[in-house]
């Protein structure tokens, strides 16, 4: 079978199987099994083959497209000419990505709506690694969510009478809602076009929603998904404005029809402001020539000579920018970049399993996978935005999990943080380092998720004060764990070999350095930021191993009923341990690794970097982080900043040489204002929610005390009003009719005297009205001379 | 000149455009002639009056021709009569709507027995003279005709008033309607001679040039006395034949003692060459194609819409008032018609307003007067009608009579509604259109203060009118009197129906009848 057709099918099972789970949970769910432990089954089984098939159809692209061999590439890494570059260009033009559409949903005017695909290898590799993570957790959920199966007793949720709240198991409902979850994922990554990716990007939204509101009779959650929800919706008004200058621009949603031009092909594939969006600011202009042109035929001829000119005279540049950050901004909220970070610590009110494949490894790492994705369109400008963007939140997050205590809030910040870095990456030219890092990420972090889950369902609390200790208790758990660590740590020995993140990291901060060089203002801000924020990854990621497992017990009780978990939710936990470790290495012998399969994606035209000849900011190629002196001086950083924030973790926590306590008082405002999580919910409360509130209130005030008011006494009212409107009705109008009549009546009467039928009485009449009319007119009429002249 | 050619040019005259004009005029005399002797020579052929009449009127109208005058085949006025009648679109239209309606008026009576037999040639002589009389009235253009056309209008009615009724209001109405004509004739005579003497001149259009010779050469002011009391005295006599405040005494007690037909007849036909001859003097007085002596002629047309339009805000409000307390329908049709006359009046007040400044406003303002016209037409006779029928069968003019008409003739009673809620002007029916033209010519000419009281009395109006359909259709039919049975497929219901359906038919598509109007009205101020 040819790969172009095969691709497709296989991908679109991957991807269909998890919504036949859910469709057949949503009808039978109940009735499945034992109180409804088939649906687990169900949509594990679906989750397992889909990966089968992801892997199936990953193996067969790379026996299509074999990846060079190390020698090739270093090869072209020392001579980095533009000869290399053009050498460079051949393969990636082979690599065509398969792309179609399988149905049209409809088509409104010049607007398709189509279900499509797009698919090369980064599509492969997100489709492999959402269905393994989904896969395990999968798994893992039958051990955690086991309490779903009977009645439930919420621990966290008092009734009015001040009982426990009991209710029934939701077991196949969380399956149900985990399905759901999986086809949106990979209907979200196998879009073949924008449109397609906004339906399954809200369809991810709303099944966290569902997910982080699961136990929705705790307030916490349904507010925490209410958050979450409405955050969301802030960055995807954005991406709508993004959507619509792209389409009413360039008249297509398709990834190929707006690569095509942005970045088209006579141009060397060189990022221009495509002709759709410069004819669209020259509106005016085009206007100008079509009324003085001749023939139509003269006046496109004429819009066409005068294009080249438009485009230099930056017109349009706004649009193009304009769409990059609207998107953009879709990926802020999706992602938890700052401003709009807020809802993803508050999301963990959700089971641990949803926050580990939702709000760790997928649906978040979603904005950085569109970012990277829409990469060809980002100008220089907007990528410096999305570098900043990414750069505050990893280091706020960073500090912010310092002093978290809530196990997974802290590794909620730390997601917060890891997505900076991969936006980071991706601002500043480092693309393939970012997504690269986004797969490794997604493969630790949910394993440190999945032991947090571990440790919890042991301890029943979230709060690491009252743990430690645990490592005797819960070894697997525990090494699982520090697998996780050190992975997202960057361990390693410099130069040689490591763990996935030693790998990812350095590559990311290799190409900071390598930005550095070029833009000397803004390369400083930013790989300072990050290798800081790299050393305070180890620091609190090691405060958060220490608090939990090492030491001694801090609360006797807790650690007395804690317990490894059952081997359903220990396997996964191994699974992605091993992935952690090993995602970032070759396959022996080969240079096939996640990162050069992912390299083949390479949007064309992004090989040389972006930005080479604006003044704005340069995005240097990504080769060139390869280097050895770059890439040798980066990975000592690297490895002394992660050193030393392991360092201070142990210092502090592992052997208890200086009391953290000491520092807190020492450094007490740094420390609440790090508590109080650089104040941004107390912030958004007072510029963003207590304003709504006061003038929700005020508006139920009115409500209350004005419609309500006048609702309650509506009927004392209408009935004064009654009142007084039969006194009118009875004094004026009946009066006054009664009046009219009364003095018609009487003037009837008088006219009856007037009229009296007397003929003489008429004959007077006439006389006495015509003297007086005659009086009277002359009387007027010698007026109105009089002021005429 | 001599003898001989002024013999020559008034035999070309006569038998030139003269004849040609006067056709339906002398085909009304022939029938009047032809009815006299089929008096003498069919003394029994009963239907004979009826018969001859209605044959008149078909061959006045068909001798008038609005259908080719109307439609563009008269393209400038003529003088006929050496000048003593002005033959234009204007009196084209108004001597049709008066044919027309003496073929309606026939039927009518045909329909609800008046007259009888042994009075229906005298009957039908003295309609077709008063008729003669308003057609030269319409087509007046000589101050003489003027009084003439009034006078072969009045003295037949006069007669009419008190014919038909053998008792003692009939002849008091008739006695009382001669006095007070006679009295208003004599002041207007007095007025005519008071113009004539003052201007020189008995032909309108000269008499008009002299005012704007006189205003052009300052000497108004020694005369301005004489001209005003002159134009009071005028406009008292056509007040007379308007049934204008306060010259409306009459109405009243003319319609209550004349029978029914007769009331509509009087409430109709003479109200619309009273109006005619109102715009002809307006015209003429206010009018000249020169522009250089229109200025001139501002003084007159202040005075003209001054009085115009507060005899017809008085009428109008006067009118409305007095029908409240009325109980006898005849009554309280003789106070609405006298509104009506104020409503008719306000088109002419702002024909005379707009006549100076805007031309085309004027001549729509003339339009929607004539328009109004022929819808009232329609209204009054099927209101008249219906008063005649149910008379015949309860014996009663009351008001009471109608109660519970719908339940015993609701045919009868959904036409007199329709005609009622035409009178106070409410869409879909061919009342509001006219009276919507109305108020907007006033609206135009900027006489808002006329305009507010036009409103308001329409507002006014309602009451009474919708009075008499409550106790139409929601009253007990009396016991005490006879039944009105009267079927819509009957000569009765065919006439009621004849005067109901054009109402509704005008009130959805007016530009026919507008059509007409509008092209009346186009060569007055040419």
């Amino acid at each position: 079978m040819d790969l172009t057709t095969a691709l497709p099918v296989l991908l679109a099972t991957a991807w269909l199987l998890p919504l036949g789970s859910f469709a057949l949970i949503v009808l039978f769910g109940p009735w499945m099994g034992r109180r409804g432990v088939g649906a687990g089954y169900l949509a594990t089984g679906a989750i397992v083959v889909s990966f089968v098939l992801s892997l199936i159809a990953l193996l067969g692209w790379l026996s299509h497209h074999p990846i060079a061999d190390a020698g090739h590439h270093a090869a072209e890494t020392v001579e980095h000419g533009h000869e290399a570059a053009a050498s460079h260009a051949a393969p990636a033009e082979a690599l065509k990505p398969v792309a179609g559409d399988w149905y049209a949903l409809g088509r409104f005017g010049s607007l398709a709506i189509t279900i499509g695909y797009y698919i090369d290898s980064l599509t492969l590799v997100m489709f492999t690694m959402v269905t393994l993570v989904a896969s395990c957790i999968h798994f893992y959920s039958f051990g955690y969510m086991h309490e779903e199966l009977g009645i439930v007793t919420d621990p966290l949720v008092r009734k009015a009478n001040g009982r426990l709240l009991k209710r029934k198991g939701r077991f196949h409902r969380f399956y149900q809602y985990l399905s759901l979850f999986c086809f949106s994922m990979l209907g979200l990554v196998i879009s073949g076009n924008v449109a397609m990716v906004f339906i399954f990007w809200e369809l991810v939204g709303i099944c966290s929603y569902l997910l982080i509101g699961f136990y929705i009779e705790r307030k916490s959650a349904s507010n925490a998904a209410n958050k979450a929800f409405i955050v969301n919706r802030v960055g995807d008004f954005g991406m709508l404005i993004g959507l619509m200058v792209l389409w009413s621009t360039l008249g297509t949603f398709s990834f190929g029809g707006i690569f095509e031009q942005v970045r088209p092909a006579d141009a060397g594939h060189e990022l221009i402001v495509p002709d759709g969006m410069v004819h669209a600011a020259a509106a005016d202009e085009i206007e100008q020539i079509t009324l003085t042109a001749a023939t139509p035929e003269e006046a496109n001829q004429a819009i066409e000579t005068a294009t080249p000119g438009w485009r230099n005279a930056g017109y349009g540049q706004w649009l193009l920018i304009i769409a990059g950050l609207g998107i953009f901004c879709g990926c802020v909220g999706k992602s938890a970049q700052f401003p709009l970070h807020v809802w993803l610590p508050d999301a963990m009110e959700g089971p641990t399993p949803v926050s580990a494949l939702i709000h760790a490894a997928t649906m978040v790492a979603a904005g950085v996978y569109l970012v990277g994705r829409f990469y060809p369109v980002f100008t220089p400008e907007v990528l410096l935005v999305i570098a900043y963007v990414g750069c505050i939140t990893l280091f706020m997050a960073a500090t912010i999990a310092i002093t978290a205590t809530d196990i997974k809030r802290v590794l909620a910040y730390s997601t917060v943080s890891q997505l900076g870095y991969m936006m980071l990456s991706l601002g500043v030219g480092g693309w393939l380092a970012g997504l690269f890092h986004l797969i490794t990420h997604a493969f630790f972090k949910s394993l440190l998720f999945l032991g947090s889950g571990s440790v919890i369902h042991a301890c029943h609390t979230n709060e690491m004060p009252e743990m430690g200790g645990l490592r005797k208790k819960m070894p697997w758990t525990a090494y699982t764990m520090l697998t996780g660590c050190l992975a997202i740590s960057g361990a390693g020995i410099p130069l040689l070999w490591g763990l996935s993140g030693f790998h990812s990291k350095d590559s990311i901060l290799a190409q900071l350095f390598s930005f550095r060089i070029q833009n000397s203002v803004h390369g400083n801000i930013l790989f300072w930021a990050a290798a800081g924020g790299a050393a305070i990854t180890a620091c609190y990621m090691f405060r958060l191993w220490y608090l939990t497992f090492a030491g001694k017990p801090r609360n006797e009780h807790v650690a007395q009923h804690a317990h490894e978990s059952p081997a359903a939710m220990v396997a996964p936990l191994v699974i992605l341990a091993v992935m952690a470790a090993i995602a970032g290495w070759k396959v022996p012998f080969t240079n096939v690794g996640v990162d050069t399969l992912i390299g083949q994606s390479r949007p064309v035209g992004t090989e040389l970097g972006v930005g080479a000849n604006t003044a704005v900011a340069v995005m240097p190629a990504e080769r060139l982080s390869h280097e050895k002196p770059i890439h040798n001086t980066v990975s000592w950083i690297a490895f002394f900043t992660a050193l030393a924030g392991f360092l201070v973790a142990t210092v502090f926590y592992g052997v208890r040489r200086l009391d953290p306590d000491d520092v807190r008082k020492t450094f007490g405002p740094v420390y609440t204002f790090l508590c109080r999580k650089w104040y941004f919910d107390e912030l958004y409360q007072l510029i963003f929610i207590r304003p709504v509130m006061v003038i929700s209130r005020a508006v139920a005030a009115i409500d209350k005390h004005g419609l309500d008011w006048l609702a309650d006494n509506s009927a004392r009212f209408v009935k004064w009003i009654s009142r007084l409107d039969e006194w009118i009705d009875r004094l004026l109008v009946d009066g006054l009719v009664n009046q009219i009549a009364r003095q018609t009546h009487r003037l009837g009467l008088a006219l009856r005297a007037v009229q009296t039928g007397n003929i003489r009485q008429y004959v007077m009449a006439i006389a006495f009205c015509t003297v007086t009319l005659f009086v009277v007119i002359t009387l007027y009429w010698s007026y109105i001379m009089a002021a005429g002249s | 000149m001599t003898f001989h050619s002024l013999i020559e040019n008034a035999l070309t005259d006569t038998l030139g455009p003269t004849l040609a004009g006067f056709r339906p005029e002398l085909a009304l005399c022939a029938t009047i002639v032809v009815l006299l002797l089929s008096r003498m020579l069919m003394p029994r052929w009963k239907e004979g009056p009826f018969w001859i009449t209605a044959a008149g009127a078909v061959a006045a109208l068909w001798l008038a021709a609005p259908w080719s005058q109307l439609s563009g085949g008269m393209k400038t006025a003529e003088s006929i009569f050496t000048g003593m009648l002005l033959h234009d679109t204007f009196s084209v239209y108004l001597r049709c709507l008066l044919f027309f309606f003496l073929l309606l008026f026939v039927l009518f009576t045909r329909s609800s027995g008046i007259p009888r037999d042994t009075h229906a040639t005298e009957f039908f002589v003295l309609i077709l003279g008063a008729i003669l009389g308003m057609c030269l009235m319409v087509s007046a253009n000589h101050i003489l005709i003027v009084f003439l056309g009034i006078e072969m209008a009045s003295v037949p009615s006069y007669v009419l008033a008190g014919m038909l009724r053998h008792e003692r209001r009939g002849a008091e109405a008739a006695l009382k309607y001669a006095i007070y004509g006679a009295g208003t004739a004599g002041i207007m005579l007095y007025g005519i001679s008071l113009l004539a003497g003052a201007l020189g001149s008995v032909h309108l259009p000269t008499m008009a040039a002299a005012v704007v010779d006189m205003f052009a050469h300052d000497q108004a002011s020694s005369r301005y006395l004489v001209l005003i009391l002159g134009g009071l005295m005028l406009m008292i006599g056509l007040g007379f034949k308007l049934s204008a405040v306060p010259f409306h005494f009459w109405a009243p007690d003319v319609f209550e003692g004349a029978t029914a037909e007769v009331a509509g007849f009087l409430s109709i036909a003479s109200k619309a060459a009273a109006l005619g001859l109102l715009v002809r003097l307006v015209v003429v007085f206010g009018y000249t194609p020169n522009a250089d002596d229109m200025v001139h002629l501002e003084p007159i047309r202040q005075y003209m819409t001054l009085m115009i339009a507060a005899a017809a805000a008085v009428t109008c409000t006067f009118g409305n008032l007095a029908a409240y307390g009325q109980t006898n329908m005849k009554r309280l049709l003789a106070y609405s018609t006298i509104a009506h006359a104020g409503y008719l009046m306000m088109p002419v007040a702002a024909l005379s307003a707009l006549i100076g400044t805007d031309l085309t406003a004027a001549r729509a303002a003339a339009g929607s007067m004539l328009f109004y016209v022929a819808v009232y037409m329609f209204m009054n006779l099927g209101a008249f009608a219906v008063v005649a029928y149910v008379r015949n069968r309860s014996g009663s003019e009351e008001i009471d009579a109608l109660s519970g008409l719908i339940r015993t003739s609701t045919g009868l009673a959904v036409c007199l509604a329709v005609v009622l809620f035409s009178l106070v002007g409410l869409p879909p029916l061919a009342g509001f259109a006219a009276k919507f033209a109305a108020f907007a010519s006033v609206y135009q000419a900027g006489l808002v203060l006329l305009l507010v009281v036009g409103l308001a009395n329409t507002v006014l109006s309602l009451f009474y009118y919708l009075r008499v359909v409550k106790v139409m259709m929601l009253g007990e039919p009396s016991r005490y009197r006879p039944a009105v049975i009267i079927p819509l497929a009957s000569s009765a219901g065919m006439v009621c129906l004849l005067c109901t359906v054009p109402l509704l038919v005008w009130g959805v598509w007016w530009n026919g009848l507008y059509t007409w109007a509008d092209a009346a009205a186009s060569l007055l101020c040419k």
